[in-house]
């Protein structure tokens, strides 16, 4: 049963790739979700549990592009079980620290894989696609930082309206 | 199996990354085998309901601009449709009319009606035409049904007519069967009636009652009514006819007014 909500986020990320993605793309930047979901996992949950999910969502994010699939292997559980291993020595309750490794990890995976993809462009694609990129992820993932701190919650939402 | 379930508790950590670098090397190293076997699952477990899900909100959305676009051209097809239907009914009505042939020494000016006075019955009319196109007043008035009116009043582009239903409009009539003449008029609580009929008269229901062209202004054998029922009681010297007007003064559009005659 305690897989179950895993299994949930693999098929949101599915159902972002298909559909949400292209609704949610604004000028270049599009939302990371693969890397927030593996770092939310790795910032709250296990070694293990970060690892097998790292490698799941990798997969998953990897299957359009069965090429591709090696590299997001490396570049989304590596930096998952860094992510990881450095949230265990780090003040979890401050966001700045948070979003620091989000950041991180989010520039690792866009930066990483642009240069496999498209080498010969990466700096033209740096300004872009993978700094838009990541500044937009980096919001999703505040917000959702801050719906987890409960700072955002359905009956604040409410008031302002 | 409890030397492999002791292994695998105590090293649990190394049989997992071992298990995962095995996958790894799976993949990297069998791009033809385990990479299209792993695609194929993944697809057809996550993508594909979302994949379908996508295809029908696309599908939906085409449909519903499709839709608007029908429901468009359709209404521009209905309007084109009404604006045919009234041109095929005008045509009909002019064709009737080209039939129609004026009395002599008489010629037709169409006219069509600006607005029309109604009290129960509809009493008088404006047409489109005045002095400017030669009309003049006590001029008749005619549709293809028979005669409507006379010419009341004329201004430089307009005229009013006074109908056959104004109960100040009498006109002579003659019955076409038996060549008596009477007076047809119209009053409110009677309708039509034909007045001045002597008891012993020969008319009948649905003899048919046409201007007699006596007092000059209507020229004689312009329908006026059908016969609707005639009552004589003994001792009366007149008899009581009720006519029906040929023209359905409800429906009056197209007249025509009829000149020349006076000269």
């Amino acid at each position: 049963m305690r897989f179950i909500p895993y299994i949930l986020y693999l098929f949101l990320l599915a159902l972002y790739l298909t559909i949400l993605r292209d609704i949610t793309y604004i000028c270049g930047a599009q939302i990371d979700l693969a890397v927030l979901m593996a770092a939310l996992v790795a910032l709250y949950k296990s070694e293990m549990t970060t690892f097998w999910f790292a490698v799941c969502i990798a997969i998953i994010s990897g299957t359009p592009l069965l090429d591709l699939l090696p590299w997001e292997m490396i570049i989304l559980v590596i930096p998952a079980l860094i992510v990881n291993q450095i949230s265990a020595r780090i003040n979890l309750e401050s966001l700045t620290s948070r979003l620091i490794l989000v950041a991180g990890y989010l520039l690792i995976h866009q930066a990483v894989l642009t240069l496999i993809v498209a080498g010969n462009d990466f700096f033209i694609l740096l300004y872009k696609s993978i700094l838009p990129t990541m500044v937009y992820s980096l919001v999703i993932g505040w917000l959702i930082f801050q719906i987890l701190d409960g700072r955002i919650t359905w009956k604040k939402t409410k008031a302002l309206f | 199996m409890t030397w492999f379930s002791t292994i695998f508790l105590k090293n649990r950590r190394f049989v997992n990354f071992g298990l995962a670098a095995i996958l790894f090397l799976l993949i990297t190293f069998s791009p033809n085998v385990v990479r299209p076997l792993l695609g194929n699952i993944c697809s057809s477990i996550f993508f594909y309901p979302f994949a379908e899900l996508k295809y029908y909100i696309i599908e939906l959305q085409d449909a519903s601009r499709e839709n608007r676009l029908l429901e468009k051209q359709l209404t521009e097809a209905s309007l084109q449709l009404e604006i045919l239907s009234e041109a095929k009914r005008e045509n009909q009505r002019l064709r009737e009319v080209i039939g129609f042939d004026p009395p002599e020494n008489f010629r037709l000016i169409p006219v069509k009606i600006v607005t029309l006075y109604q009290n129960v019955y509809p009493i008088a009319a404006v047409i489109n035409k005045g002095s400017r196109e030669s009309i003049k007043i006590n001029q008749p008035v005619i549709n293809r049904f028979g005669l409507v009116g006379k010419i009341k009043e004329v201004m430089p582009d307009f005229a009013t007519v006074t109908l056959l239903t104004d109960p100040m409009n009498a006109v002579s009539g003659r019955v076409a069967e038996t060549r008596e003449i009477g007076i047809v008029r119209f009053s409110p609580d009677k309708g039509m009636y034909f007045d001045n009929l002597p008891a012993d008269s020969d008319i009948e229901p649905n003899h048919l009652v046409i201007s007699s062209g006596l007092g000059g202004v209507y020229p004689a054998g312009l329908s006026l009514a059908i016969v609707d029922s005639v009552t004589a009681s003994r001792g009366d010297i007149l008899k009581t006819v009720y006519l029906k007007p040929t023209v359905n003064f409800f429906k009056i559009d197209e007249l025509y007014v009829l000149t020349g005659g006076e000269q």
